[in-house]
C-alpha cells in the first residue's frame, strides 16, 4: 500500500509541473506589462524599467518560468502588491476558510447524494424515486449563487434562523457552535448541485449493479434485502461512485467561489476574484497553483481510497 | 431520425423542456422587435418599483431601469453566450479528440497528457486564470468557459473515435487509398456526431450557468449591458430591501437551465440504446406474481413439488412464455435432472422456485411451488427469505460473476449463515473454514481471506457449493454448476456433489444441457423444450430408450457418454421463440416424425409405461438406433 501511495505521488509530479506551466503561460498572455499595472498609468518609464528588473520581467520567458518555479519550491510565491504581504501567507489563510466550507459541502453531498441515489434505485419508478429525481433535477438546475441569495432572504432575513453572512461574528466568541451556525447555509447552498450530480450517478451505478449475478446470489443466500441494497449493491456501486466524488470535489471547490461571494465567506475564491479585479497577478497566480495542487493531492487520496475498496486494483 | 424524435416526444418531461426552451428562445430572438422600454435608460426617481407597477410589469431596478426589458435583453445575451461557448468548446474539443483518437500513438499520447493536465484543475480556477489574464469582459468570459470545457469534449470524442478508427470500414477506406482527411470527414465524423450532440445537450446548461456565474462575480458582461448573471450580481446589494430585482433574473436562469437539462436527459435517453429496451430495470427482491386460473393444491409427500408453473417475461407489449406449465417433484435424497437446450426455460424454472427470476420483466403467472406442502409462489418476502439458503440453496453457473468481487470468500460464507441465525465472528470463521474443507479446498485457513478474483474457476465453484451447504439445506438447486469449467474440474465437482448427496441426504435439482452429467448423477430426469417438459422418467429408462423424438435427437448429438464437451447443434433448425409458440407441438418443425395431427392441437404430457411420461403422439418406440438414423 505504501508503495502504491508513493507511486501515485510520483506520478503527480508531471501533473503539478503541467499545472504550473499552464498557469504560467496563461499569465504570460497578459497584455501590457504588470509593472505598469502595479505602478499605475502615471509611472515614469524609469520606474517601470526598475520594477521590471526587480520582478525579473526583463528576462526571457523560459528563464522566468524556472525562477518562478524555483521560488515556489522554496515556499516563496511572491508578494501581493495590493495587500503587501507574502502571497503564500494570504493564500493558506484564505484556503483554510475555503476548506471548512468546501469540506463540509463535500461531506454533505457525499452522504446525501449517495443515500438519495440508493433510495431512488431501490424504489425505481416508485414514488420516492420520482420525488428524488425531481428534486435532483431542480438541484442541478439552480445556480448556487441564486440559491444562496434566496436562502439568505428566507432563513436569515425572514426566519432569522441563521446569520446573514460571514464566517465569524465581528464580536463574540469563536466557538465551534458559532462556526456551524455560520456554516450551515453556505455549506448547504454549495452542496446542492454536487448532491444532485452524485445522486444521479449513484442511482445509475446502483441500477447497473443490481442486475449483476452476485446480487442474485446474495438474495439466494437469504440475505435481507436491506443488506443486499446497502451492503452488497452499494459496495459494488462505490467502485464507480468514488471517481465521481473526486470530480465533485473539483465542482465544490469551484462553486465555493460563488458561495464565498454571496455569503461574504473569507475564502480563497473571494480572494481570487478580488485579486483579478485589482489585477493583483502574483496573488492570482499563486492562489491558482496552490489550490490546483491541493486538488491534485486530494485526487490521489481518492485513488488510494478506491484501491482500499477494490482489491482487484493492483497496488 | 424520426424514431429518435418519436422517442423524444414520448418522453413528456423532455417535451416540456423543449417547449419551455423553445418559448424562451423565440422570445429572446424577438426581443429587439418587441414593444419594450430601452433596457439601459436610467430613471432614478422611479427606482425599485415593485412588480406589477404601472408601466413596469416586473418593476424597476436600482437605477430605475425596466426589469422586464432588461430581463429579455439579458436572457438573449445569456443564451447567446452559453450556446456560443458550447459550440466553440464542442468544435475545438471534438477536433482535438478526433485527431488524437484517429492518429493514435504518439500524437494521442501528447494530446491526452495535455488534456489530463487541464482536467487536473477545478474548472473555475482555469476560468478565473484566463479571465485574469485577458481582463474582465463578456467575450473573455465566453472564451474562458469554452476553453475550460474543451478537455471534456476532447476526451469523450477521443474515446469514440478510437473505437471507430479500428473498425473494418475505416480499414477498407484506407486500403482504397482515401486520404486521412477524407476518411475523417466521411467515415469518422458522421459516427461521432451523435456523441457530440449528447455531450452538448448535457453541458450547454452548465455553460449558461458558468457564464452567468462569471458575470455574477463581475468578471463577465460589464455595465450597462447586462446578462442574467450580472443582473443578479448587481441586484445582490439590494437583496434584502428589494428582493424582486434578484428573484426575476434568478428564476429565469433556473427555468432556462432546467428546460435544457430536461431536454438533454430526453436526448440522452433517446440516443442511448441501452435505455430503449428498459434493460436498466432493477430486479425486485422477489419475482412478481400475478396468477390467473386455479391454484393447484398440495398433494403427496414430496419435499418439493412444482405444479403447472408458468413464468413469463413481459417486455413492452411482448410476452415471452419462458415456462409454460411445468410439473416437477423432488423427494428427500433424490437427484432430479432438468435437461434442455439453452433458452428452453430450465433455468427460469429453477429460479422461479424461490422467486429469484429477475422482475421486471419476469412474472409468475400461474401454478404453485409446494415446499413441504406450503405454496411459495406469492408467499410473503420474509417467508421466502427465511427459506432461501437455509432450506433451499442454489449453486449457480459461472462463479466469476456470481460471487461478490469485493467481499472475501470467508465473509461471503459467514454471511450465508449469519443471514439466518446469530453467529459470533470466531464461530463463523471456524464454520467457514470447515465448509471450505468439506468442498476440498486445500489450505482453507488461508483461502478464507482470499477475494474471488484470487481463486481459479474450479475453486470459485467450490466456494459456491460451500456457500450452498452453509446452512445444511434440504434441497440444492444447481443451475449448470459445471458448464463454465473444464472437464477434469467438472468431474471433480460432480463427484463432490454426489458424495454430499449420499452423506447428507440432500435432494438435488440438477439443471444441465449435458446427458453425460445426468447419467452420472441423476435418479430421474425431465427433458424441457420451449418452456415445457416433453419427457420425464427414470434416468436409465430414458437414456436407454428415449420416447420423445427431441430426447432422441438430443442424445444422438452426444457422441459418447462421459467424454468431452457436447454440443447440441446437430438438430436442424432452432427452437421456436417463446413469444410466438405454435398451438401444437413446439418441436414439430424440427421433427422427422411430424404429421398434421401434431400441429392441430396442444399435446398433453401422457403416461408412457409405468414411471414415464412423454408429450408426443408419435413417440419413438424402438431405442437409439432408429432415432439416430
Amino acid at each position: 500500500m505504501a508503495g502504491y501511495i508513493l507511486k501515485r505521488l510520483v506520478s503527480a509530479v508531471p501533473v503539478l509541473l503541467g499545472i504550473s506551466i499552464i498557469v504560467f503561460l496563461i499569465m504570460a498572455m497578459i497584455p501590457g506589462d504588470p509593472a505598469t499595472a502595479i505602478l499605475g498609468s502615471f509611472a515614469t518609464p524609469e520606474n517601470v524599467a526598475a520594477l521590471n528588473e526587480d520582478l525579473g520581467l526583463d528576462k526571457p520567458l523560459v528563464q522566468r518560468y524556472f525562477i518562478w518555479l524555483g521560488n515556489m519550491l522554496q515556499g516563496d510565491f511572491g508578494r501581493s502588491f495590493a495587500l503587501n504581504r507574502p502571497v503564500l501567507d494570504e493564500v493558506t489563510e484564505r484556503f483554510n476558510a475555503t476548506l471548512v466550507l468546501a469540506g463540509s459541502a463535500f461531506i454533505l453531498c457525499t452522504v446525501f447524494g449517495i443515500a438519495a441515489g440508493v433510495i431512488s434505485a431501490a424504489n425505481q419508478y416508485g414514488l420516492a424515486d420520482k420525488a428524488i429525481t425531481f428534486v435532483v433535477l431542480l438541484g442541478i438546475s439552480i445556480p448556487s449563487f441564486f440559491l444562496g441569495m434566496m436562502m439568505i432572504l428566507v432563513f436569515a432575513v425572514n426566519l432569522r434562523w441563521f446569520p446573514v453572512s460571514g464566517m465569524w461574528p465581528i464580536f463574540g466568541d469563536r466557538t465551534l457552535w458559532v462556526l456551524l451556525d455560520h456554516l450551515a447555509m453556505p455549506a448547504t447552498a454549495l452542496a446542492v448541485v454536487a448532491t444532485g450530480v452524485v445522486a444521479r450517478l449513484s442511482r445509475s451505478a446502483m441500477l447497473e449493479v443490481l442486475r449483476q449475478d452476485f446480487i442474485r446470489t446474495a438474495r439466494a443466500k437469504g440475505v435481507h434485502e436491506r443488506r443486499v441494497i446497502w451492503g452488497h449493491a452499494l459496495r459494488a456501486a462505490m467502485v464507480s461512485i468514488i471517481p465521481v466524488l473526486g470530480l465533485q470535489a473539483g465542482f465544490v471547490l469551484s462553486g465555493a467561489v460563488y458561495i464565498e461571494m454571496v455569503f461574504q465567506w473569507p475564502g480563497v475564491g473571494r480572494m481570487l476574484v478580488d485579486a483579478i479585479l485589482r489585477r493583483d497577478i502574483l496573488l492570482v497566480q499563486g492562489g491558482v497553483v496552490f489550490v490546483a495542487a491541493c486538488y491534485v493531492m486530494f485526487n490521489i487520496m481518492v485513488d488510494v481510497a478506491q484501491s482500499l475498496l477494490d482489491p482487484r486494483i493492483k497496488t | 431520425m424520426s424514431a429518435f424524435l418519436r422517442l423524444l416526444a414520448r418522453n413528456r418531461l423532455a417535451l416540456g423542456g423543449l417547449i419551455v426552451l423553445g418559448i424562451v428562445v423565440i422570445l429572446a430572438l424577438l426581443t429587439p422587435v418587441l414593444p419594450l422600454k430601452p433596457p439601459n435608460v436610467t430613471d432614478t426617481p422611479n427606482r425599485f418599483l415593485p412588480p406589477f407597477s404601472e408601466g413596469a410589469v416586473l418593476g424597476t431596478d436600482h437605477l430605475g431601469r425596466d426589469l422586464l426589458s432588461r430581463l429579455m435583453w439579458g436572457t438573449r445575451l445569456s443564451l447567446a453566450v452559453g450556446f456560443a461557448a458550447a459550440v466553440i468548446a464542442a468544435t475545438i474539443g471534438a477536433a482535438i479528440g478526433i485527431v488524437a483518437g484517429y492518429y493514435g500513438g504518439r500524437t494521442d499520447n501528447v494530446i491526452m497528457r495535455g488534456v489530463d493536465m487541464l482536467m487536473a484543475f477545478p474548472y473555475i480556477l482555469l476560468a478565473l486564470a484566463i479571465v485574469a489574464a485577458l481582463g474582465p469582459g463578456l467575450m473573455n468570459a465566453l472564451i474562458a468557459v469554452a476553453a475550460v470545457n474543451i478537455p471534456f469534449f476532447a476526451r469523450n470524442i477521443r474515446g469514440i473515435t478510437v473505437g471507430i478508427a479500428n473498425k473494418e470500414f475505416v480499414d477498407a477506406a484506407k486500403l482504397a487509398g482515401m486520404s486521412d482527411a477524407k476518411i475523417i470527414v466521411t467515415e469518422v465524423l458522421p459516427n461521432v456526431i451523435p456523441v457530440i450532440v449528447i455531450a452538448m445537450s448535457t453541458t450547454v446548461g452548465w455553460m449558461i450557468l458558468e457564464t452567468a456565474g462569471l458575470s455574477f462575480l463581475g468578471l463577465g458582461s460589464q455595465p450597462p449591458r447586462a446578462d442574467l448573471g450580472s443582473m443578479l450580481g448587481e441586484a445582490r446589494s439590494a437583496l434584502i430591501t428589494n428582493p424582486h430585482t434578484s428573484i426575476v433574473p434568478g428564476l429565469m436562469i433556473l427555468v432556462i437551465v432546467m428546460a435544457i437539462n430536461l431536454l438533454g436527459d430526453g436526448v440522452r435517453d433517446a440516443l442511448d440504446p441501452r435505455l430503449k429496451s428498459g434493460a436498466l430495470s432493477r430486479p425486485m427482491p422477489a419475482t412478481m406474481v400475478s396468477r390467473t386460473g386455479p391454484i393447484p393444491q398440495a398433494e403427496g409427500d414430496d419435499l418439493l413439488a412444482v405444479r403447472d408453473l408458468k413464468t413469463q417475461f413481459h417486455v413492452k407489449d411482448r410476452v415471452y412464455k419462458a415456462v409454460g406449465g411445468v410439473d416437477l417433484s423432488l423427494k428427500p435424497g433424490e437427484c432430479v435432472g432438468l435437461i434442455g437446450e439453452s433458452g428452453s426455460g430450465k433455468s427460469v424454472t429453477a429460479l422461479s422456485i424461490m422467486g429469484l427470476v429477475a422482475s421486471p420483466p419476469g412474472v409468475i403467472t400461474g401454478g404453485a411451488v409446494h415446499y413441504k406442502g406450503e405454496d411459495l409462489v406469492g408467499a410473503p418476502y420474509d417467508v421466502l427469505r427465511s427459506l432461501r439458503g437455509r432450506h433451499v440453496a442454489y449453486i449457480f453457473q459461472d462463479p466469476q460473476a456470481t460471487l461478490h468481487p469485493l467481499y472475501t470468500v470467508g465473509d461471503q460464507l459467514i454471511e450465508a449463515v449469519s443471514s439466518h441465525r446469530r453467529i459470533s465472528r470466531d464461530e463463523g470463521r471456524a464454520h467457514a473454514i470447515d465448509l471450505l474443507k468439506q468442498v476440498r479446498i486445500p489450505n482453507a485457513e488461508n483461502r478464507i481471506d482470499s477475494y474471488p478474483h484470487e481463486l481459479s474457476g474450479g475453486m470459485r465453484q467450490r466456494v459456491g457449493i460451500a456457500m450452498a451447504l452453509a446452512n445444511d439445506p434440504e434441497i440444492i438447486i444447481a443451475d449448470e454448476p459445471t458448464t463454465a469449467l473444464d472437464v477434469t474440474v467438472q468431474a471433480q465437482i460432480l463427484t463432490l456433489l454426489d458424495d454430499l448427496r449420499r452423506d447428507r441426504g440432500l435432494a438435488i435439482l440438477f439443471i444441465t444441457h449435458d446427458f453425460g452429467v445426468v447419467a452420472q448423477l441423476c435418479d430421474r430426469v425431465a427433458v424441457m423444450y420451449a418452456g415445457r417438459i416433453v419427457e420425464k422418467g427414470p434416468t436409465d429408462a430414458i437414456l436407454n430408450a428415449p420416447a420423445h423424438p427431441y430426447t432422441a435427437k438430443l442424445m444422438a448429438c452426444v457422441p459418447e457418454l462421459g467424454a468431452g464437451r457436447r454440443r447440441l447443434e446437430a438438430i436442424p433448425g432452432l427452437p421456436p421463440g417463446v413469444d410466438q409458440l405454435p398451438r401444437g407441438c413446439a418441436f414439430a418443425d424440427r421433427c422427422h416424425r411430424v404429421t398434421e395431427a401434431c400441429r392441430a392441437r396442444a399435446i398433453p404430457l401422457e403416461a408412457h409405461g409405468a414411471e414415464r411420461s412423454v408429450r408426443c403422439i408419435h413417440p419413438v418406440e424402438a431405442p437409439k438406433t432408429e432415432a439416430a438414423q
